[in-house]
């Protein structure tokens, strides 16, 4: 009997797991410099003034992509809370960002407190976390389905300069060292590792963030900014040695951070008296650089088209005849051929659900058995 | 639709239908691939030179840089023409369907305007009638499919005049499954008694497919022992079965302009309008009319043949 169809058997049909991935480049010209014709338009700023959104061309613009949100806040037990809310602005704002932040990313405590970043990822030994922060957040364009551990480096400009401090001196470069095999899993927004200022001082205590792989959230300790070599001091410090009001008596180590608004300010002065977006524009000022390499997990069904030597060997196409006869042949014994490019994958009510193309004609004769293998990725 | 990149290694490029994306969101466990077909649209076999003096290596050397189109989502642009399988490899002659015109009254095509014309209301066919056009050749009165002639016929068989029509076409030639195609929002497919055929499927553009096989249920649809008369049949070899239906309209197009204002266009030239425009045939303006298809296919040899259908309806300006 003549037939068109081939039923898949049980082994024609397998499943498969593939990762992907992308190597995602974010230059810090385009956070900052770029754009910057009156406005930076490519900087969204919202009424509500909780985060900023940085886009890849003037967000307007529909060829723009959303890259990723910055915000900051700081915790209820952060000095900065208890100061009179008319020295902080946006004070209750920034305490529901930190907050906010902290229940998706960290979660409770058992008498469901909600638990902040901390340092080391050791929840047992008590909370020792990063009580001032900015948040990076990614796009979903940007991140897949989650950041490749080992793979995620954030690039800051901490010199003194007041505005765009160059050179390698003053850069620091932050990155999630050694999590490729050794990240932690007691968050409830999935994986994350522990951003270090060096490959070399991987130990908890040098750890200036937190990276949540699958959350696609960065966050990082605004202590960073501190002077070269004391990361961990005191953002309150202020390198001119005024200090300022509310601040603590001056130890000199401190560094400027700011934008052209907010350009000898710092880090702290920025978390006092500046919006959200103001600190935001302080941060995007500061950021050289960030890379990582996204994943996305391809979930495979893989269909063997096995066409045997005696399986289509004929055609319905209607140039395959003339007159009835195929022209393929001059006489009855002559091998009949055929060529394929097209697969169908059907129902079993002969609905085509998937088709192939192949880039090329594929002979296909009685001498000749074929195996083509279709790939449905979901 | 680009061309695929054949300057190096074979690749192939795969995606779900619009169909398949639409019963994977259904959910509803509908989605489900068993089995495949392979097929060979973009190849002109007149391309084969089977004389090629330079030896067999160069028969195919055109078809082989036939480039090839990257793949379509849409479920019915594609896979148009199936290999075949036979586990013979001495055949020199496959069947053909082909459109039967000789077989009765009223089963040629409209002569005036070349397709099959299904009238989609009373006032229609009574114009026609009234007009002097009652009982003509491709004139299916859709109000009213009653009339036991008119319709379409395929017939299958060995369009040869090298083997007599009197042979036995071999068993595994014989086709016993029809598919027939049409758009289910212009019209179903009916015997030509008027008794609907139960509808297999309708695919997410309105593609109505109707699988007809052989059997005591269908003995209205498919006939076979087709004899070897030159007056019944317009296959010159030997016969395998025979398909006949007709089309009755769908209801939006019997009550509305709508489809026709959509999808149509009007008609005040050909025999038909000037019919409806005489005094006789109701003085209208002219005829509305959508042209669409009926594709028929064979479900074992995978040939098929797209038959022009005309739905017409009356209208005033």
């Amino acid at each position: 009997m003549a037939t068109t169809f081939k039923n898949f058997l049980n082994n024609d049909v397998t499943n498969t797991r593939t990762l992907l991935h992308e190597a995602i480049p974010v230059t810090g010209t385009i956070v900052s410099g770029t754009y910057i014709t009156n406005t930076e338009t490519n900087i969204k700023n919202y009424a509500h003034g909780m985060f900023q959104s940085v886009y890849d061309y003037p967000y307007l613009s529909s060829s723009a992509n959303h890259i990723f949100d910055i915000t900051c806040g700081f915790s209820a037990s952060s000095p900065l809370s208890s100061s009179e809310p008319a020295l902080v602005t946006q004070q209750e704002k920034k305490i529901n960002i930190y907050n906010q932040f902290s229940q998706i990313l960290n979660g409770y405590n058992a008498t469901g407190t909600i638990r902040g970043p901390d340092r080391d990822g050791n929840l047992a030994a008590g909370s020792q976390g990063y009580e001032e922060s900015f948040f990076l957040s990614f796009a979903r364009m940007l991140q897949k389905d989650e950041i490749k551990k080992g793979s995620f480096s954030v690039t800051l400009l901490t010199g003194a300069l007041v505005n765009f401090p160059t050179g390698a001196a003053n850069q620091l470069v932050i990155a999630d060292h050694g999590a490729a095999s050794n990240y932690k899993v007691n968050s409830p927004a999935g994986e994350y590792g522990i951003l270090y200022t060096s490959s070399a001082a991987a130990n908890p205590n040098s750890g200036v963030g937190l990276i949540y792989y699958q959350a696609g959230v960065a966050v990082i300790t605004s202590s960073v900014f501190g002077s070269p070599g004391s990361i961990t001091s005191d953002i309150r410090d202020e390198p001119d040695g005024a200090g300022s009001a509310g601040e603590p008596a001056p130890d000199g180590y401190g560094t400027y951070f700011g934008s052209l608004a907010t350009a000898s300010m710092t880090s702290w002065e920025c978390f006092a008296s500046q919006s959200i977006s103001g600190a935001c524009d302080g941060f995007r000022n500061r950021l050289a650089n960030i890379s990582f390499n996204n994943t996305t997990e391809l979930n495979s069904t893989i269909y063997f088209c096995r066409a045997n030597h005696n399986e289509f060997n004929y055609s319905s196409n209607p140039t395959y005849l003339s007159s009835s006869k195929l022209v393929v042949k001059n006489n009855a014994t002559d091998l009949p051929v055929s060529y394929i490019t097209t697969i169908g994958l059907y129902s079993s009510d002969n609905e085509m659900l998937a088709m192939a193309k192949i880039s090329e004609p594929l002979k296909k004769d009685p001498n000749t058995e074929l195996t083509l293998r279709v790939r449905l990725d979901y | 639709m680009a061309f695929l990149d054949n300057s190096g290694d074979i690749i192939l490029d795969a995606v779900l239908t619009d169909t398949g994306r639409m019963r994977l969101a259904r959910g509803d466990g509908s989605f489900k691939i068993s089995k495949f077909a392979l097929g060979d649209d973009e190849i002109n076999y007149g391309l084969y030179d089977k004389n090629n003096v330079s030896g067999s290596a160069y028969y195919d050397l055109d078809i082989m840089l036939t480039p090839i189109l990257e793949a379509f989502t849409n479920n019915t642009s594609f896979l148009k023409s199936k290999l075949i399988t036979i586990p013979r490899t001495n055949l020199l002659y496959l069947p053909v369907m082909m459109m039967n015109e000789l077989s009765g009254p009223g089963r040629a095509k409209q002569a005036d305007v070349g397709a099959w014309v299904v009238s989609v209301d009373s006032n229609t066919t009574t114009a026609l009638v009234n007009g002097g056009l009652a009982n003509t050749n491709g004139i299916i009165q859709g109000d009213n499919p009653t009339n036991p002639s008119w319709g379409i016929v395929v017939d299958q068989g060995l369009n040869t005049n090298e083997i007599p029509a009197t042979f036995t076409l071999e068993g595994d030639l014989t086709e016993n499954q029809y598919i027939v195609e049409m758009d289910n929002s212009l019209g179903i497919m009916v015997t030509m008694g008027g008794t609907a055929a139960p509808v297999s499927f309708i695919d997410d553009d309105s593609i109505a497919s109707y699988f007809i096989t052989q059997g005591a249920g269908t003995a209205a649809f498919i006939k076979s022992n087709l004899g070897s008369s030159t007056t019944d049949s317009p296959i010159a070899g030997p016969r395998g079965t025979r398909i006949e239906f007709s089309v009755k309209p769908s209801v939006e197009l019997q009550t509305s302009d709508y489809l026709f204002t959509k999808l149509g266009s009007t008609d005040i030239t050909t025999a038909l309008a000037t019919a409806v425009q005489s005094t006789a045939g109701g003085a209208y303006t002219g005829l509305r009319f959508i042209d669409a298809y009926v594709r028929v296919s064979g479900g074992q040899t995978g040939y098929r043949i797209d038959v022009p259908v005309r739905y017409i309806k009356v209208y005033n300006a």
